[in-house]
């Protein structure tokens, strides 16, 4: 009973928190700033920026390197000098953040003669920061498991580090040995590598606050990277059969001679994989956290309507943006499962030898359909 | 469009520190995580089997123990029926034994015993004939002078005694 009655008094609260809202709204009515530009929060959330948002402040941002090759050579200053839009003079040339109308918006440029030009800029900007805070996290995560196998050569850890280990257990033995077979010792380092470092940075894009909130897997460049890594290793250790099957596999000859249309098919198969792996993360995880900006802008969105239609928005979205979050840490791990996944399976389609039964192969190919089945089942869940 | 177009910043901080945490994790996480691991599993295995064959063992045992005892059940029975065998054909034995011996005894003894008659008979036909020639002599001595009328009568008196007696 109790219980009810403070769940009226919250929903209560947030119906009257816009009025309050509101009413600072009338008096700075004509000021253009106050005007909710939904797109541009949107996107201004799920980019990037040369600095890191301090909550309950808009103004304020903590204060991170600016490293660019400009074209007298590397310059390094804090991105507070650039902050607002006003230009930074460091040594001879002049620096600032390109503006909304410019091709460059929201970079670095440099002025040369009053125009526009983008140095080479690798600056250690929000998302690489939050980068670095998931390297040393999983890192660290992953050395504390380390250091306890050492000291406890046949003891199973528990409680945190026992969660991290029965993790790791799901995907080396149900994904990576399953899968790979003899071969997973030695793919197992790098998959594994990929799975908690794309489950640690889903997470921490799920925080709100400091050490989270960068939209890292929802950024396309980090997916791309992670995508050219399994490339890399697919490709690089793969065996005779695998380049057989792509350059000259078993179908007709006029398939392949003398137009090699199915070379040009493989080939092309060869790179649609990383291009797959790369949107998949990307997409759902950049779609979660918009869902979850969306919502919450909905409030101030139908706010600036009337103070009731704002109200009710407010407890429909924070239910909403809750579920969708509790969803999100679902799907952070799905995504990072499916990614590891995915790259185990392109790994083990290259490790795979034409002498070995029709049975296996039969069998094998079985099990990644079933595997991808169940994963393409999952994704349009998230979605 | 700019979330579609990868940032080059990102992308060459992302290629470091992803080198950067895989050359870590290469180095001093996974080896010690997974030889622990698998080691852990193996000896979990090899527990499993151990009391697996260690079951086996016992039931086994089990099983040979009850056998050693179901042998010494029949050898005991076996030997009890064998004794019993014995004692009866022992006894059966000394049944006939004494049957013969007693058939012996009984047989020499009739033997005797008709020898004895047979010496008593002579013994008592001589001492008829004594007796009788002694009465005849003492009877005749009287009537008759004669001697040879004598014996003759006296013969004819023994034979009758005699055909009386048979």
């Amino acid at each position: 009973m109790s219980r009810l009655i403070n769940i009226l008094i919250v929903a209560a609260l947030t119906l009257l928190a816009p009025l309050s809202a509101s009413a600072l709204d009338e008096s700075k009515a004509h000021d253009e700033e106050t005007k909710i530009n939904p797109k541009e929060i949107i996107f201004e959330h799920l980019g990037d920026g040369y600095g890191w948002e301090v909550p309950f402040n808009h103004h304020k941002r903590m204060p991170l390197p600016v490293i660019v090759f400009g074209s007298d050579g590397l310059h390094v200053f804090s991105s507070s000098r650039i902050d607002h839009g006003q230009e930074y003079r460091d040594g001879n040339t002049t620096f600032k953040v390109a503006g909304k109308d410019s091709p460059y918006k929201g970079k670095v440029v440099e002025l040369v003669d009053g125009k526009e030009v983008k140095p080479y800029d690798i600056s250690i900007t929000k998302n690489v920061c939050a980068l670095f805070i998931s390297i040393m996290l999983t890192a660290g995560l992953m050395l504390w498991l380390a250091g306890y196998h050492k000291r406890h050569p046949y003891k199973a850890p528990r409680k945190g580090l026992g969660a991290v280990e029965s993790i790791l257990m799901f995907i080396y033995d149900g994904v990576i040995k399953t899968t790979l077979g003899r071969n997973a010792p030695r793919f197992a380092p790098y998959l594994l590598t990929v799975f908690f470092f794309i489950f640690g940075m889903n997470l921490l894009g799920l925080m709100v606050i400091f050490p989270g909130g960068a939209n890292l897997t929802g950024n396309i460049a980090v997916t791309l990277v992670l995508a050219i890594f399994t490339f890399i290793v697919t490709n690089f250790w793969a065996n005779k059969h695998y380049w057989k099957e792509i350059f000259w596999p078993d179908v007709p000859i006029w398939l392949k001679f003398p137009l090699p249309i199915m070379q040009v098919i493989e080939v092309f198969g060869m790179f649609t994989k990383p291009a797959a792996l790369t949107v998949r993360l990307f997409a759902n995880m950049m779609g979660g956290h918009m869902i979850v900006i969306v919502l919450t802008l909905l409030i101030f969105i139908f706010g600036a309507m009337s103070p009731l239609v704002g109200g009710a928005t407010t407890v429909v979205s924070m239910i909403f943006s809750v579920f969708m979050l509790l969803i999100d840490v679902l799907v952070s791990f799905i995504q990072a499962y499916v990614f590891t996944m995915l790259s185990t399976i392109f790994i083990s389609l290259a490790q795979e030898h034409e002498h070995k039964a029709e049975e296996k192969e039969k069998h094998k190919e079985e099990r990644i359909e079933n595997k991808l089945e169940a994963a393409a089942s999952a994704a349009p869940a998230m979605k | 469009m700019e979330l579609f177009t990868p940032d080059f910043g990102l992308i060459f901080w992302m290629f470091v520190s992803f080198l950067v945490l895989f050359f870590i994790l290469w180095k001093f996480a996974w080896p010690v995580i997974l030889k622990t691991v698998d080691n852990r599993a193996d000896l979990i295995d090899k527990g499993v089997e151990y009391a697996q064959s260690a079951k086996e063992q016992l039931d086994n045992a089990r099983t040979s123990a009850q056998e050693v005892l179901n042998d010494a059940r029949r050898q005991q029975a076996d030997m009890l029926r064998e004794a019993d065998k014995i004692k009866t054909q022992i006894i059966e034995q000394a049944k006939s034994a004494a049957q013969t011996e007693a058939q012996k005894v009984m047989d020499s003894a009739k033997v005797q015993i008709e020898q004895q008659q047979k010496e008593a008979e002579q013994q008592f036909r001589h001492q008829v004939s004594e007796f009788a020639l002694e009465i005849a002599s003492k009877v005749v001595k009287g009537q008759l002078s004669d001697p040879q009328a004598q014996s003759k009568l006296a013969n004819s008196i023994l034979d009758d005694i005699e055909s009386k007696e048979k």
